[in-house]
């Protein structure tokens, strides 16, 4: 990519991106990346006191190169209060201090570019924290510069068709500020108010902003809450079309100056709504997270059908070439299924909600392991899921090694507890006095730091960690994961998922048995009648495809991945 | 002038196919003609015979059977599995004749008739006026071993049924698929088109029969009954868990299921004909059903305690002073006649009862009856890998709940979905599910003495009931 980012002097250089070269460009790389969510506070600490960093982040990106993963998505780390896990941000150009600074940030960037590693980063433009100097000034100097930065109003009834979204703790959409001693606008917490992105100048503030970064050299953004940019009377005030065309805006400063930069946006909507934010022609975001996946898929497994997988699948409309869904596995953070669907858009709404299992997790954040009783087979079911559905997979810190989590810790911070890297003293993470730590780290049986950890699963051959890096690679071995098309093959059994990727000759089947039983399938595989199935993480070659159904025998929750070879002398 | 399959060859034949009813019994072919040629100027491919073969048995009564030929100069090593036999070209030569339902170069003649709705001597094709599209089709494959159908599969979008054994009169199963279409229901797999054959009767009156139908296929569905096993294995294997709490749990896919139903039996009752049942008339359905309780009792020792209380249900029925509404119903309602789609249920099949004469499969009879032959169809679900685990109190209890919360759960369906709710009609439900239960008693006990405990206990719960009143 880029060298000698930084001068000696450790301040960070702009770089003008404008004259890269035509070979190194790649501007479909988010197609193939396989994406890595990892918390700053949570990795790694270097500097002994209690809470991960930047710099203990950086002395841990072998690992993740190791891992094979293709970039790095970390969470809000800008300065925060931290009373929405820093999604409330009070300075756009600044790192948390307990992290390090913004230096630090850049070497990071640097070294995990130096490793082929993209990095992007969490950027939430809807609002910002109360305590953010540009709100600090709106309320104390109202026909001051930034006097017209947020929505303010003399009374609270305007936009009364916008739902409130935090309804355990927010009663309305309005809160009145007794310095200004007028209302003002927030669709999340009081203490997060809403940019006004009517006026000319928010807008060119956060552009200015995402230059900021873009300029130390990152890779992107995951926008956050990008439908509540704008309200208007009279309507629900979300994905309205002055939203679409800022995104749009945004878009084109990004690519006139940065190429090959991904926007990566959180619309938790229907896929059918989602895909408005990539716009028709491929000129918005990127990316867009494919959220209703991951419920139909640990529901499929729990009914041992297909049909809430396959559903959703066929409900999802095509995408611009250019554009990519992001998938993923945990119970996600921050929405709870209630925010983003409902019963008429979705007859599963209903299902989870009495389904015992699923209504115990619903509103609150799992890791994947305890989600799944810590089965191993599901694990890896579950895993081999998701680096095949179509979509780019975004992983969780510590799912690699089946983390556990701790609910008592309360929703979020449950499962950002520290990553487990050995058996020893705070599981590695860190130095500090184990009182010290931001959190404390899981110490069950089951999947305490004392057994689930990086050292002893790099040392077991056998285990999840080692397992994932070759499915990892896996997939990187075959674009039809990240490029190819998606065709759902049916089959004879119900509780057995299957599909074909195929991108140009590769041409990739995959087989899912979503039951704990046995189970056989047969498959019709006609139009490759004459190819040989090669499964692909052992190579061994299948018996030809015939005219009459292809049958398979699957153990419980056991998966293939064939890759299907046409005869000799076609190609 | 050639001279045709003789009649031993066609007997030969028919002996041996799986679609042949005759077996077991003594018969002869009594008569073979062609009722169409099928051809397609501009498709390459071979003519077709579709040539009808009457069977008549010793003991009375007569079939016939549909047998399409395609013929070759020369063997066709490919086809040989469906060799059916040799014919004189009237040339000196020889005609090597096969099933042409097994010829891929000949199949693709129905679908382009259908497509054209082409006409002939002696036949016509009709294209549905909703399927505006056709799908695009492929090579065939003949598909299962079906008893009394040949299917076929043109690539994945589009099936084939060819009725072997061929009557007079439309095929029900055509004519509600039209209604059906016509209503605009979504579930149904949209009908595409049929065949049928003209020819005279040995009396000299024409005689149209339908030769076959043709519809989306419904590629990766899964069948009713397959979906409930799957749950109901997944109960058995949780020890400790009722049926609401384990994962495989049915009961909003059975929901679902009620609502599709009702929708099905709305868009009947729009289009087709309906009409009541009062008075004599429902005495007269009382007596049927009291009729086959007496026969099946006479001849199933299990049932006979039963009986006395179970005539309660008919007594019932034949009191009713309401009229009973009644419409053009499936006939021939239970779980394998539904399939789990992409797009949700639909409903499959709606030939009526297989062994009932045409004239009363197209009758009108209650909904009610439809519903009873579901809630029929759940408990055998339920109780059906009960033979897997015998003398299991557990399992079986298990089993009680599943087909209780399962049938709830598609009578509530059915309500909401703006049905008749047949939790309000109690006299008319439990009447018809108890006469299903009956002919299953009987039907057990002649051919699956191992499953016979699956009816005896609903007659058991059906008798108590009656009792308890």
């Amino acid at each position: 990519m880029t060298d000698d980012l930084l001068e000696p002097t450790g301040a960070p250089a702009i770089d003008n991106f404008a004259d890269v070269p035509d070979e190194q460009r790649d501007p479909h790389w988010y197609k193939r990346a396989v994406f890595y969510e990892v918390l700053v506070r949570s990795f790694k600490d270097s500097n002994g006191d209690g809470t991960g960093d930047l710099a203990g982040l950086i002395d841990k990106l072998d690992y993740i190169h190791w891992l094979g993963v293709d970039c790095i998505w970390l969470p809000p780390f800008f300065k925060s209060p931290l009373r929405d896990g820093g999604y409330d941000v009070s300075d756009f150009a600044d790192v948390l201090p307990e992290f390090g600074t913004i230096g630090d940030f850049v070497e990071f960037v640097d070294a995990a570019h130096a490793r082929g590693i993209r990095v992007i980063i969490d950027f939430v433009m809807n609002h910002t924290s109360d305590q953010h100097p540009w709100f600090q000034s709106s309320r104390t100097d109202p026909d001051g510069p930034y006097g017209d930065f947020y929505v303010w109003a003399d009374s609270d009834e305007s936009y009364s068709d916008a739902r409130v979204i935090f309804v355990d703790t927010e009663s309305s959409n309005w809160t009145f500020d007794p310095v200004r001693k007028q209302y003002f606008w927030h669709r999340f917490f009081s203490h997060q108010p809403d940019l006004n992105f009517e006026n000319p100048r928010v807008q060119e503030s956060v552009i200015e902003a995402l230059k900021f970064w873009l300029d130390l050299g990152i890779d992107g953004f995951r926008l956050d809450a990008v439908p509540y940019l704008f309200e208007e009377e009279g309507t629900n005030c979300e994905n309205l079309p002055a939203t679409h065309e800022f995104l749009k805006r945004v878009r084109k400063e990004v690519d006139a100056l940065y190429p090959d930069r991904v926007l990566l946006c959180e619309a938790n909507q229907w896929p059918g709504d989602v895909v408005e934010y990539f716009g028709a022609d491929g000129d918005e975001c990127q990316m867009a997270f494919h959220f209703p996946v991951m419920p139909r898929l640990f529901m499929g497994v729990r009914r041992e059908s297909r049909y809430p997988i396959s559903e959703i699948m066929a409900q999802t409309p095509r995408i611009p070439d250019n554009c990519q869904w992001g998938i993923f596995l945990r119970n996600h953070d921050e929405l709870t299924l209630e925010m983003v669907t409902d019963e008429e858009r979705d007859y599963m709404w209903a299902e989870y909600a009495k389904d015992p299992r699923m209504k115990a997790n619903i509103g609150i954040r799992r890791r994947l392991a305890p989600l799944l009783d810590n089965d191993r087979n599901q694990l890896e079911l579950f895993t081999a899921l998701l680096l095949s559905l179509p979509g780019s997979p975004v992983l969780y810190y510590g799912d690699e090694i089946g983390m556990g989590d701790n609910i008592w810790l309360g929703d979020r911070d449950g499962v950002r507890t520290p990553m487990q890297w050995t058996p020893d003293r705070n599981a590695g993470f860190s130095t500090s006095n184990p009182g010290q730590l931001y959190l404390p780290a899981i110490m069950d049986p089951i999947y305490g730091h004392q057994v689930t950890n990086v050292e002893a699963q790099l040392a077991s051959s056998t285990s999840l960690l080692h397992w994932t890096r070759r499915m990892i690679e896996a997939r990187k071995q075959n674009p039809a994961f990240g490029l190819g098309t998606w065709e759902d093959m049916g089959g004879s059994n119900p509780s057995v998922l299957s599909f074909v990727r195929e991108f140009g000759d590769d041409v990739v089947l995959c087989v899912n048995n979503l039951s704990r039983f046995p189970q056989p399938v047969e498959l019709d595989l006609r139009r490759w009648e004459g190819y040989q199935p090669i499964e692909l993480l052992g190579t061994v070659h299948f018996p030809l495809i015939g005219e009459l159904p292809y049958l398979l025998t699957l153990a419980g929750h056991g998966f293939y991945w064939f890759r299907l070879s046409p005869p000799e002398g076609e190609s | 002038m050639a001279v045709r399959l003789d009649a031993t060859v066609l007997a030969h034949h028919l002996a041996s196919q799986r679609w042949f009813a005759g077996k077991g019994r003594a018969w002869s072919v009594t008569d073979v003609r062609t009722v169409a040629e099928l051809r397609a100027p501009g498709l390459d491919a071979p003519g077709v015979r579709v040539d009808l073969i009457q069977v008549t048995y010793d003991d009375g009564g007569t079939e016939t059977y549909q047998q399409p030929l395609v013929s070759y100069a020369d063997d066709v090593e490919h086809l040989s599995h469906a060799f059916v036999g040799h014919e004189d070209d009237g040339a000196g030569g020889v005609r090597w004749l096969y099933d042409a339902l097994h010829d891929k170069g000949s199949t693709g003649l129905w679908v382009e008739g259908i497509a054209t709705d082409r006409t002939g001597p002696g036949f016509a094709f009709h294209r549905e006026p909703t399927a505006t599209e056709l799908p695009p089709g492929g090579p065939s494959i003949v598909v299962g071993a079906e008893q009394s159908n040949t299917s076929l599969i043109f690539g994945d979008t589009l099936i084939l049924k060819v009725f072997r054994k061929v009557s007079p009169g439309l095929n029900p199963d055509i004519e509600m698929h039209s209604a059906l279409a016509a209503a605009g229901s979504t579930h149904i797999a949209a009908p595409l088109g049929w065949l049928e054959g003209v020819w005279e009767r040995s009396d000299g009156e024409p005689t149209t029969a339908s030769l076959a139908m043709s519809q989306e296929y419904l590629k990766g569905a899964t069948d009713g009954w397959e979906l409930a096993l799957t749950s109901v294995r997944d109960l058995y294997a949780e020890a400790d868990l009722h049926a609401d709490e384990v994962g495989g749990d049915f009961a909003g896919e059975a929901r679902r299921l009620g609502a599709a139903t009702a929708e099905v039996h709305a868009a009947l009752a729009r289009v087709l004909p309906t009409g009541r049942l009062e008075g004599k008339e429902l005495v007269a359905l009382a007596d049927g059903m009291r009729a086959r309780l007496d026969r099946a009792a006479a001849e199933v020792s299990d049932l006979a305690p039963y009986a006395d209380a179970l005539r309660g249900a008919f007594d019932d029925v034949a009191a009713l002073d309401e009229p009973v509404p009644v419409q053009r119903v499936h006939g021939d309602f239970h779980l394998g006649q539904v399939m789990r789609t992409l797009q949700g249920w639909k409903l499959l099949d709606f030939e009526g009862e297989p062994a009932r004469p045409l004239d009363e499969r197209r009758g009108l009879e209650t909904p009610v009856k439809d519903v009873a032959g579901m809630l029929r169809s759940f408990d055998y679900a339920a109780r059906h890998l009960l033979a897997d685990h015998p003398g299991d109190p557990q399992r079986a209890y298990r089993a009680t709940e599943w087909a209780e919360r399962n049938r709830d759960a598609f009578l509530a369906g059915y309500a909401e979905a703006g049905g008749e709710d047949p939790r309000r009609q109690p006299v008319l439900l439990r009447a018809f599910e108890t006469d299903k239960a009956v002919y299953e008693v009987l039907y057990e006990a002649r051919n699956r003495p191992t499953w016979l405990h699956i009816p005896i206990a609903a007659i058991d719960r059906l008798a108590g009931k009656q009792r308890d009143e």
